[in-house]
């Protein structure tokens, strides 16, 4: 007798699949609907934007940060602008520090709007999408005027910040700050405690706390594992040793520790963390100068220097090599997305293919980040 | 038994949290909209409605440019394109070209921010879209023309004073390296 083989196949997802977010593909075996493995193929997005460094210099490059990560360009304005600012050992004024940290909270929130939204997008939850969008609309609307631009903020200079707040736009955050607070329960109430949407997350792409510290993951994605781990809080920079706030870990309420459920609520639980630091950094930003002197011709002495940023896709590193001359001799940009697609082949392992979806979705993946 | 009635319980819940996120949904039919259609039923231009430190298509104004190159110098991809040619005798500068690629340009700022008088600024335009990109490349010099030659004390050329005094505005937006300025104003 006969027996049927069954044969494994493999099926490409991406590059151009709307659930990757940008560009990003990967090499699904499957078994059926089970996966045997997903093999992220990253470099689609890849702009040589580290090497375009070493051809425009200190100042001109501060545009180009913005495109490394451009759903939170103010951490990577914030990380260029602070490597330079060590290397060449400039004080920035206090004000200049208070006005980063408001512009790089408020583009926090953005962010992670936009990861819930589209997380609940990404599970077919199409509503809550136009919500999160809605409220990621308005801030959008706030840094408009704030610094000009929607997405790519050039905001921050070296030494500070380009523009001081206008007139009359710390009321205006605080009052959207008001309008803010009692929507969060509303989305919450919307789709966060949804028992079909819970159900769909809880248990899935399980990542242990030792395989999370092994796969170098950061940021909300570690913390969703257990682990307290915030750059804010643990390697203070910026002035975030004046704010008092917490580190929202994962907790493992509705399945096991560090599934896609926890990465989600640890999202919109830093959301109102973000909300709670944006509240004392508009009440007590001090008065002064938001920018300190630095020459139009900048040469940083040679040497070399890290530096670490929490952004919303987590740690963040900026390594600057100087030779002494205006333009920077190397710059590389450690980031959190690129770490995360180290684990995908691992969790993958045994999964539905939809669950593939749901995995990319809940470890925040910006595709441009990724390769830079 | 219990799993019959984790079952149920399941079920119960589904049904009850779904009724709670439909009355979120339902609660905007009550709401104003916050979407607008985009272009022809909005109240007002929406150009109109932008911030002044909007950063749409660059605009030069000619007649208080002083010819010092700073925004090119100043430009990391080299799309503005400028001659100013110095009279070693009289020691006048004459700007005979003024280019700007709109298609190559990213919106920066960076350009902005050194000019001295205001002269390149940003627009609150952001309607450019052109059928080729020959036509996107902005040429402000006709003929070549005499920078302007800052002045001690206010400018008296009732010309050139307004047009001085916008220049001005947008410089104020800029924060100034080390100074007090609106810092105080919070």
């Amino acid at each position: 007798m006969n027996t049927l083989h069954t044969e494994e196949m493999t099926l490409n997802m991406g590059p151009q699949h709307p659930s990757t977010h940008g560009v990003l593909r990967f090499v699904v075996r499957a078994d059926g609907e089970i996966m045997r493995e997903a093999v992220p193929d990253v470099g689609y997005l890849h702009r040589s934007i580290e090497k375009i460094a070493e051809k425009v210099g200190y100042h001109g490059f501060m545009p180009y940060t913005d495109r490394v990560d451009y759903v939170c360009a103010m951490f990577t304005n914030q990380g260029w602008a602070s490597a330079c600012e060590k290397l060449a050992g400039i004080e920035v004024p206090k004000r200049g520090e208070y006005c980063r940290v408001i512009a790089a909270e408020f583009n926090r929130l953005a962010s992670h709007l936009l990861s819930v939204g589209t997380m609940a997008m990404d599970i077919g939850a199409m509503t809550p999408f136009t919500h999160a969008l809605r409220e990621r609309e308005m801030i959008n609307d706030l840094i408009e005027e704030l610094c000009g631009a929607r997405l790519t903020f050039n905001y921050m200079r070296i030494g500070g910040v380009a523009f001081d707040l206008p007139p009359g736009w710390r009321e205006k955050a605080l009052a959207y700050l008001d309008h803010f607070e009692p929507i969060f329960d509303e989305y919450n109430a919307l789709i966060s405690y949804n028992k079909i949407y819970i159900e769909r997350l809880a248990n899935v792409g399980v990542i242990s706390a030792a395989d999370a510290i092994n796969y170098n993951l950061v940021g909300p994605n570690l913390r969703a594992c257990g682990i307290k781990w915030d750059i804010r809080k643990d390697v203070p920079y910026s002035v975030y040793r004046d704010f008092d706030f917490d580190v929202p870990v994962g907790e493992g309420r509705w399945g096991k520790l560090g599934d896609a459920m926890d990465r989600y609520m640890v999202r919109i639980r830093e959301l109102a963390e973000s909300a709670r630091i944006l509240r004392q950094a508009l009440t007590r930003i001090p008065s002064g100068p938001v920018l300190a002197k630095v020459p139009r011709n900048f040469k940083p002495p040679a040497g070399e220097c890290q530096v670490r940023i929490e952004s919303a896709r987590g740690d963040m590193g900026w390594y600057v090599v100087s030779d002494g001359t205006a333009y920077p001799w190397r710059v590389h940009v450690r980031t959190g997305s690129f770490a995360a697609m180290g684990i995908m082949q691992k969790l993958s392992r045994g999964l539905m293919i939809a669950d593939l979806v749901t995995i990319i979705a809940s470890l925040d993946v910006i595709a441009p980040e990724i390769d830079r | 038994m219990t799993a019959i009635g984790s079952y149920f319980r399941n079920i119960k819940d589904a049904v009850t949290t779904i009724f709670e996120g439909m009355a979120v949904t339902a609660s905007h039919f009550v709401r104003r909209p916050y979407t607008v259609q985009y272009p022809d039923r909005t109240p007002m231009r929406v150009q109109d409605t932008l911030p002044i430190r909007y950063r749409g298509i660059l605009e030069v104004d000619l007649e208080i440019c002083t010819g010092c190159l700073a925004c090119e110098r100043a430009c990391p991809i080299d799309c503005i394109v400028m001659v100013a040619e110095k009279d070693p005798a009289t020691r006048a500068i004459t700007i005979s070209q003024f280019d700007i690629d709109i298609a190559k340009c990213m919106f920066c700022g960076l350009c902005s921010e050194p000019c001295p008088t205001g002269s390149i600024h940003h627009t609150t335009e952001f309607e450019g879209a052109d059928f080729s990109l020959e036509s996107l490349i902005k040429r402000f010099v006709k003929e070549p023309i005499p920078a302007y030659k800052a002045k001690k004390g206010p400018e008296t050329d009732p010309r050139i004073a307004p047009i001085l005094d916008r220049g001005m505005h947008f410089l104020d937006e800029w924060a100034q390296p080390g100074g007090e300025k609106s810092g105080s104003t919070t």
